[in-house]
């Protein structure tokens, strides 16, 4: 696993919160509106409280609580559904990416050295996102509401009557029995009455008063005045106030609607792009359209009918944030231009008085009331069974033997054993655990929680017991001074249970992560992956990618680093990246493990993962990396089949066809090892230039020249046919003669198993025109005046074939030419193709001739250097005699010599 | 069945059936770790009296893997059908011996660059035979 912001500890607490709901009147909901908050939003970012708590334990010992975190949210918040749920993880994914230019980490591993971010803030972001979204569970209590805020105005009319109003209301939700959510932890819920004064508009005198006569009512540790809105909306002169509300709600809306957009549109590019041509026209029409929708259906919209299991706010008298669904919902429409500012009309001092306010809420209301009921639970517990009680049990199963136990009258019998009534007994001593772990006193949590096991497991009840034991697992481990090492096999068997027993795939989940964390924390990396690994089913592919791609940070993290375990998993989490829409995640693991791959001979698992890159680039708009990754499937001597070379191919010369649109820059399409080039000057005979007949016109031109010169030949004599290679003298310019033709020869190879076809080949040069007999010579002048360029039409290569390609040109001006390379238009070689036209591109191939290696001095021996090479740039020169030989009679004139 | 020689790279890979050759590759390749882990996990003084034959590295669900190293830090590594039963660990054992002096014929020959692939025909025959007989 990847390092964490967060420490262990810090993480499972804040997992582990004590959880407040909050009940709004009318009133007091449009004075927190002002600020574009509801009120649970309003008080979040103040939840951490930063000084220490201190309540007594049963056993009257101090328990200092420090750093604790409560969660408050609004009564009708509801988890989200489960397809609503995979929605916003996959968009906190998607929106958390890599910082660009983040310090990479270097991992130095055998032979090999990885740049590997250290941190994954996606994966943080999905823990977070994932464990707030749990939806409370029956088996335990952590996450049911354990108070109540009830909220008024003071503008109201009879502030006291509202207050009445709210607690029946509550009261109501709570012990109806209409309503299955939210859940409660005890019976009798901790009421906190708050009322809430706007000082910008609320008569002050009377909200004081108002309060006064709270007090009277509800005690002074039962009731608070807050005063917020100091500050007229309008005035938003200074806009240098902090905004804290920024973290914790950014992320529920979308803010990156081009994100969002990629990651919904982009199974369908995947699919298309190898089937069709134009693979990117799907992404471009449906790109406005799903962005449309995004607004249409925006996570955060709730305006759904109200399933019955809730408390719905219609039907009741006093409307709660019913209306928050639609200014939040217009305020991230607008949010692309404008973010609706928050918290204007609070001041610095507002900030203070919320946080006071949470202080003593905690304090003297919350914390006080969780003791009460730890004592409570505890005296209840004691007095029934006392000691007694798991003594019986273990006599019981002793006599007893298979005897169902006696209060399976009212239970209900599911898949995963016993469901206990909400106030059994049994669930009493999970009760206290809970509360005892959510105020940091571990090691009675742990306790209670190991007794609470036993008991489960001596019922059956599997879901209570894995839950028992997952609790106890944690608890061990926080137990300061750590009298207890890790049970592993505690969390082991849970997740085991969550898993195959209850068929919970949120509880596994969950329980992985914080085992895997736990493990990760004790550098036990090898149990940490395995874990992570083993996670992973087929039903959830984000969850299983994020998971596997953890495992490849543990297996990297160990000891002795295992590199090349690390390599595969981030391939197979950067498959299941994919598959899960999350693009650029994928394309991020695949590159990673491309480092460990790259160079050492693995073939066929390099071409995989360069394909694989090429075409995530190329659907994440990344032509260039996806041509240079393409590139290089087809430049290595590819062990692939012909079948996989023609699909490379062709993938390739199309996305390349598709960044030309983009953007018009040529490259070199560097496909084809050039072997050695001639420039044959001078000699233009019907008959082809050949290396072996080249004496042969050598002697007969001395013999012509001898005749002329009366039978000596001259020491100035030179054969003038010329014909370069890399055996010849190229120091010099050679010399051509305006008028008469230039060839050069190119020798092409296909490395590949599949036939290509060149059209339209040419060669490519510069000309400086220097005319030798008039030195103020004019440059304004057609291409096709200066030298005929003359151009292959089709030029097909048959698989692993070398060609020679014979390139003519022919000068009609004098001064100096320069051979630059050569270009055409690639194609695969299949004629049938209707639309060969389109799948073929433009390349270019620089010719580059390095010169014989220099070897005669001692600097030139002891250093490698290389001399130049002037084949490919001749001098064009005036026109000069030229003897034409016409033989009339087809005589044996060549065989005079034999 | 898949074969592989190698050190970090592979000098000769072959499977049969050649069709799900990339997952072989793959398989091949993170086995490494197991085999560094075994070779590092056995103590620095028993090095020189070491068993080459690793055993049984991993199973997977579909296949098993053997391991196998020389005194040179070569790697051998066999990967069969879990489903294949009639190969005990004995005759892994001797597949891998059989390996390893063939091994050690294409290494004798002086025209051979160590580090190369092996392209030996007396190699080549010797892993097909042994193949076939797996299979």
């Amino acid at each position: 696993m990847a390092q964490c912001v967060q420490s262990v500890q810090e993480f499972i607490q804040d997992s582990f919160v004590p959880m407040v709901a909050v009940l709004c009147s009318e009133d007091a909901e449009r004075v927190t509106r002002k600020n574009s908050l509801s009120f649970p939003e309003l008080l979040r970012p103040f939840c951490r409280l930063t000084s220490e708590g201190h309540l007594r334990d049963p056993n009257n010992q101090v328990v200092v609580v420090k750093g604790l975190r409560i969660s408050v949210t609004g009564i009708n918040t509801r988890p989200p559904q489960t397809p609503e749920m995979h929605r916003l993880l996959s968009q906190a994914v998607s929106v958390c990416q890599p910082p660009e230019g983040s310090p990479a980490n270097v991992i130095t591993a055998g032979d090999y050295d990885l740049n590997i971010s250290a941190t994954t803030p996606w994966f943080e972001t999905y823990r977070e996102n994932f464990l707030q979204s749990m939806p409370a569970s029956e088996h335990e209590f952590l996450n049911h509401y354990l108070a109540c805020m009830l909220v008024v105005s003071s503008c109201e009319a009879v502030p006291t009557e509202q207050f009445l109003k709210l607690s029946q209301e509550q009261h109501r939700i709570q012990h109806s029995g209409e309503y299955t959510h939210p859940k409660w932890f005890i019976p009798n819920t901790l009421k906190y009455y708050v009322l809430l004064h706007d000082i910008s508009e609320g008569d002050e005198q009377r909200a004081d008063s108002v309060y006064e006569d709270m007090k009277q009512r509800y005690g002074t540790q039962g009731c608070y005045l807050l005063k917020i809105n100091s500050r007229s909306g309008s005035t938003g002169a200074d806009e240098q106030m902090p905004d804290p509300w920024s973290q914790y709600l950014h992320k529920t809306s979308i803010h990156n609607p081009e994100l969002y957009e990629e990651s919904a549109v982009s199974n369908a590019v995947e699919n298309n792009i190898g089937a069709e041509e134009d693979g990117l026209d799907p992404s471009i029409r449906d790109g406005p359209l799903v962005f449309a929708d995004d607004n249409e259906t925006h996570p955060l919209q709730l305006d759904q009918p109200t399933d019955a299991g809730y408390p719905s706010n219609n039907a009741s008298q006093s409307v709660n944030n019913v209306d928050m669904t639609r200014p939040q919902k217009q305020a991230s429409v607008t949010s692309h231009t404008t973010p609706t500012p928050r918290g204007t009309c609070l001041t610095l001092n507002d900030h203070d008085h919320i946080r006071q306010f949470i202080q003593e809420f905690t304090f003297r209301g919350l914390l006080p009331h969780i003791e009460k009921n730890i004592r409570q639970l505890n005296d209840q517990l004691v007095s029934r069974k006392g000691l007694s009680r798991s003594l019986f049990s273990a006599t019981k199963k002793l006599f007893g033997g298979g005897k169902v136990p006696e209060k399976s009258i009212a239970e209900l019998k599911n898949t995963a054993g016993l469901l206990y009534p909400s106030e059994a007994p049994e669930l009493q001593i999970r009760k206290m655990a809970d509360l005892c772990f959510l105020v940091q006193h571990y090691e009675l949590a742990y306790n209670c929680y190991h007794t609470a096991k036993k008991d489960f497991l001596s019922d059956q009840a599997m879901l209570y017991a894995a839950g028992a034991l997952e609790m106890a697992a944690v608890a061990a481990f926080l137990q300061s001074g750590a009298p207890r090492p890790y049970p592993a096999h505690y969390m082991d068997t849970a997740i085991q249970t969550y898993r195959d027993v209850c068929k919970n795939m949120l509880l596994a989940e969950r329980c992985c992560l914080l085992s895997a964390e736990i493990l990760k924390s004790q550098t036990k990396y090898s149990d940490a992956a395995t874990l992570l690994i083993k996670m992973t089913s087929e039903d959830s592919d984000l969850r299983s990618a994020l998971l596997l791609e953890q495992a490849a940070h543990c297996f990297i993290n160990m000891r002795g680093p295992m590199v090349r375990k690390f390599a595969f998993h981030m391939i197979l989490a950067g498959h299941r990246f994919s598959k899960a829409g999350q693009k650029r995640h994928a394309l991020r693991c695949y590159c990673q493990a491309l480092q460990v791959y790259k160079g050492k001979g693995w073939a066929l698992a390099e071409d995989h993962i360069n394909f694989t890159i090429g075409r995530q680039s190329f659907t994440l708009r990344q032509p260039d990396n996806a041509v240079a990754a393409f590139r290089h499937i087809l430049i290595n001597d590819s062990k692939q089949s012909a079948v996989q070379q023609t699909a490379f191919l062709r993938e390739y010369l199309y996305v390349y066809k598709v960044r030309n649109t983009h953007s018009c820059i040529m490259e070199a399409l560097t496909l084809f090892s050039t072997g050695e080039k001639q420039a044959a000057t001078h000699v233009s005979l019907d008959q082809e230039f050949d290396r072996d007949l080249s004496p042969l016109w050598r002697e007969l031109e001395e013999r012509v020249v001898a005749v002329v010169n009366r039978g000596a030949v001259p020491i100035t004599f030179q054969p003038s046919q010329c014909c370069l290679n890399s055996q010849t003298d190229n120091l010099r310019y050679p010399l051509a003669v305006v008028e008469e033709p230039i060839i050069v020869e190119v020798v092409f190879r296909n490395p590949l198993k599949i036939p290509l076809a060149l059209s339209a080949l040419c060669l490519l040069w510069k000309f400086t025109p220097k005319d030798f007999s008039d030195p103020q010579g004019n440059t304004t002048m057609a291409l096709n005046d200066i030298i005929d360029t003359q151009v292959i039409p089709e030029f097909t290569i048959s698989p692993e074939e070398t060609k020679v390609a014979r390139l003519k040109l022919l000068p009609h001006k004098t001064g100096e030419l320069h051979v630059l390379g050569v270009v055409y238009n690639l194609g695969t070689g299949e004629v049938d193709n209707s639309e060969g036209d389109l799948m073929c591109v433009r390349g270019q191939q620089n010719l580059e001739i390095q010169g014989p290696r220099l070897n005669m001095t001692k600097e030139e021996k002891t250093s490698v250097t290389y001399g130049p090479d002037h084949r490919l740039d001749p001098i064009i020169t005036p026109l000069m005699p030229l003897l034409e030989v016409a033989l009339t009679q087809a005589i044996n004139f060549f065989q005079f010599n034999t | 069945q898949s074969l592989c020689v190698h050190l970090n790279y592979p000098l000769y890979i072959r499977s049969v059936p050649t069709q799900g050759e990339l997952k072989f590759h793959y398989t091949v390749h993170t086995s490494l770790d197991v085999v560094e882990e075994k070779i590092s996990g056995v103590g620095k003084a028993l090095a020189d009296q070491r068993e080459l034959y690793l055993g049984l590295l991993y199973p997977t669900e579909d296949y098993k893997v053997y391991g196998y190293v020389t005194n040179s830090k070569v790697k051998f590594v066999i990967v069969v059908d879990s489903s294949n039963t009639s190969l005990r660990d004995n005759e892994i054992r001797s597949m891998f011996r059989k390996l390893h002096n063939s091994f050690t014929d294409v290494m004798c020959n002086p025209f051979y660059n160590p580090g190369d692939p092996i392209q030996s025909k007396a190699f080549d025959s010797i892993v097909s035979t042994m193949m076939v007989q797996a299979c």
